[in-house]
């Protein structure tokens, strides 16, 4: 499992999301409160680039939710730029169907101060 | 698995030739001002300076937008210049593409008669100067429903033009349908130039059938309905008062609605041509004989069914010759030539729906080599 330096820590913020390039492929690596995650900038439905896309909450409305809209996951939902479909940054498994449409997910480690990402 | 689908597009793409039968351009107040007649020229420079929306432009290209904000989602995008066309086509591998307007989508809904008149030659100027000289960047003329002899002398006008290739039929809210024989003088005009009319709707709530969509409580629902509805109207519409029979070398095209509709449509006017002929005695033939002789069906927004052979089952319903590729690039549910490379068919197939089809349609030139080169 090669391991990538992708830069000091302090260069990803909570909250941030940055595209680095590794070897051939493009990485999407996005610290969601403090944890990281990776994810191939691909999408799995027309491989839009999938880590482009705006990072927000999803809305949810199900019986745990009486049945009223709800904003949940604020801060750990990508949406593909290209078709809008959403993503879960944390499984990398879309909303609208988590086991067909998902795209993999890359171990991240801080260490040394220094952020790397698993392929 | 991605990487060999990849791989396999890839080795594909570049020696297809990708003929696009829908693409747009941002066609503003601003930029069509300059090419439009007085007194509507001020019409539009005032439209110019105030705050508009993305297909929402009163007055211009007017809808009812109903739904509130939610973030998320995906943005709006546009193409501004030929240039910037040129490029992003290639970065998506298509070599040749026929132009639409975004906000003219919504040209039909318009009432006042003398204004969409300066409208339709507003664009149809714009269009030819400055968009047609770009490589492989060819255009269809906009129709104006609401004055057919005029939008007639228009096709004549621009007859000679090579790069004009179609005329657009504005079908989102147009009224009547354009089966209606007010609409001959354009159906004439088009069979006389040699270029076949494109029907292109949009998502509208007007009180014109088949979109009155005000019911739906979310856009979901309006976009369901809202293409395929318009075309399916529009298809019964041209059927029922015999167009195809009356213009016999009339080609027809349908955009952005996808095509599994169309095998629907073809059965089911069949079976009642069968019991209700007394009424339409001007057929000469079955509804899906002149669908599969004369009429063209965009594959965009493509049906992604879990088994893709299902989808090649009904391209072959409908005839592989009669499907055209398009991505309707660059708006929010455009389609990459891949999500039809990649469907399970033999290469001769791909070569018609991606591009031989549409040459032959619109009478273009076959490139020597890819435009687009390779992505
Ligand atoms: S390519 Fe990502 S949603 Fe279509």
């Amino acid at each position: 499992m090669p391991e990538h330096v992708v830069g000091p820590v302090a260069e990803f913020p909570p909250g941030s999301q940055r595209l680095v390039r590794l070897g051939r492929i493009e990485v999407g690596v996005f610290n969601v409160d403090g944890v990281f995650y990776a994810l191939p900038n691909v999408c799995p439905h027309q491989f839009g680039p999938l880590c482009e896309g705006g990072v927000t909450g999803a809305t949810a409305c199900s019986a745990a939710t009486g049945w009223k809209f709800a904003w949940e996951r604020e801060g750990e939902v990508v949406t593909c730029p290209w078709h809008g479909v959403e993503f879960d940054i944390t499984t990398g498994r879309s909303l609208v169907a988590p086991d067909r449409l998902k795209v993999r997910t890359y171990p991240v480690v801080v260490e040394d101060g220094q952020v790397k990402v698993r392929l | 698995m991605q990487a060999t689908v990849e791989r396999t597009d890839r080795a594909t793409i570049s020696d297809i030739i990708v003929v696009d039968a829908d693409i747009h351009i941002n066609d503003t107040p601003a930029a069509l001002a300059p090419y439009c007649e007085e007194p509507w020229r001020k019409s539009l420079e005032i439209l110019a300076e105030t705050p508009s929306r993305y297909l929402d432009i009163p007055g211009f290209s007017p809808t009812l937008k109903l739904d509130p904000p939610i973030p998320g989602g995906h943005a709006n995008r546009s193409v501004h210049t030929p240039a910037e066309m040129r490029a992003e086509l290639t970065a998506i591998g298509v070599d040749i593409g026929v132009l639409f307007p975004d906000n003219l989508l919504l040209f039909a809904p318009l009432p006042n008669i003398e204004y969409a008149v300066a409208l339709s030659h507003a664009y149809n100027r714009w269009l030819t100067a400055e968009w047609l000289d770009e490589e492989g960047l060819y255009g269809a003329l906009l129709a104006c429903p609401q004055d057919p002899v005029d939008s007639a002398r228009e096709i004549e006008r621009y007859a000679a033009n090579d790069k004009v290739v179609a005329v657009y039929l504005p079908t989102a809210g147009v009224n009547p349908l354009w089966g209606h024989r007010t609409y001959d003088p354009i159906f004439a005009a088009a069979e006389a130039a040699d270029l076949p009319v494109l029907l292109h709707s949009v998502t509208l709530v007007s009180p014109a059938f088949p979109c009155q969509l005000d019911q739906f409580e979310n856009h979901f629902g309006r976009q369901m309905l809202s293409h395929s509805f318009a075309m399916m109207a529009n298809l019964t519409s041209l059927i029922h008062t015999g167009v195809p029979a009356r213009f016999p070398k009339l080609r027809v095209g349908f955009t952005e609605a996808g095509i599994a509709w169309v095998p629907y449509m073809m059965w089911r006017m069949d079976k009642y041509y069968q019991e209700y002929r007394r009424m339409i005695p001007f057929l000469e033939k079955r509804p899906s004989e002149y669908m599969k002789e004369r009429m063209w069906f965009a594959t965009q927004p493509i049906e992604e069914p879990d088994d893709p052979k299902d989808l090649v089952r009904m391209i072959d319903m409908i005839g592989a010759d009669r499907v055209l590729f398009a991505s309707d690039w660059p708006h929010h549910d455009f389609d990459h030539p891949r999500a039809l490379l990649k469907l399970p068919m033999p290469i001769e197939t791909k070569r018609k729906i991606m591009g031989e089809n549409a040459l032959e349609l619109f009478g273009i030139p076959k490139p020597v080599g890819k435009i687009a080169g390779v992505a």
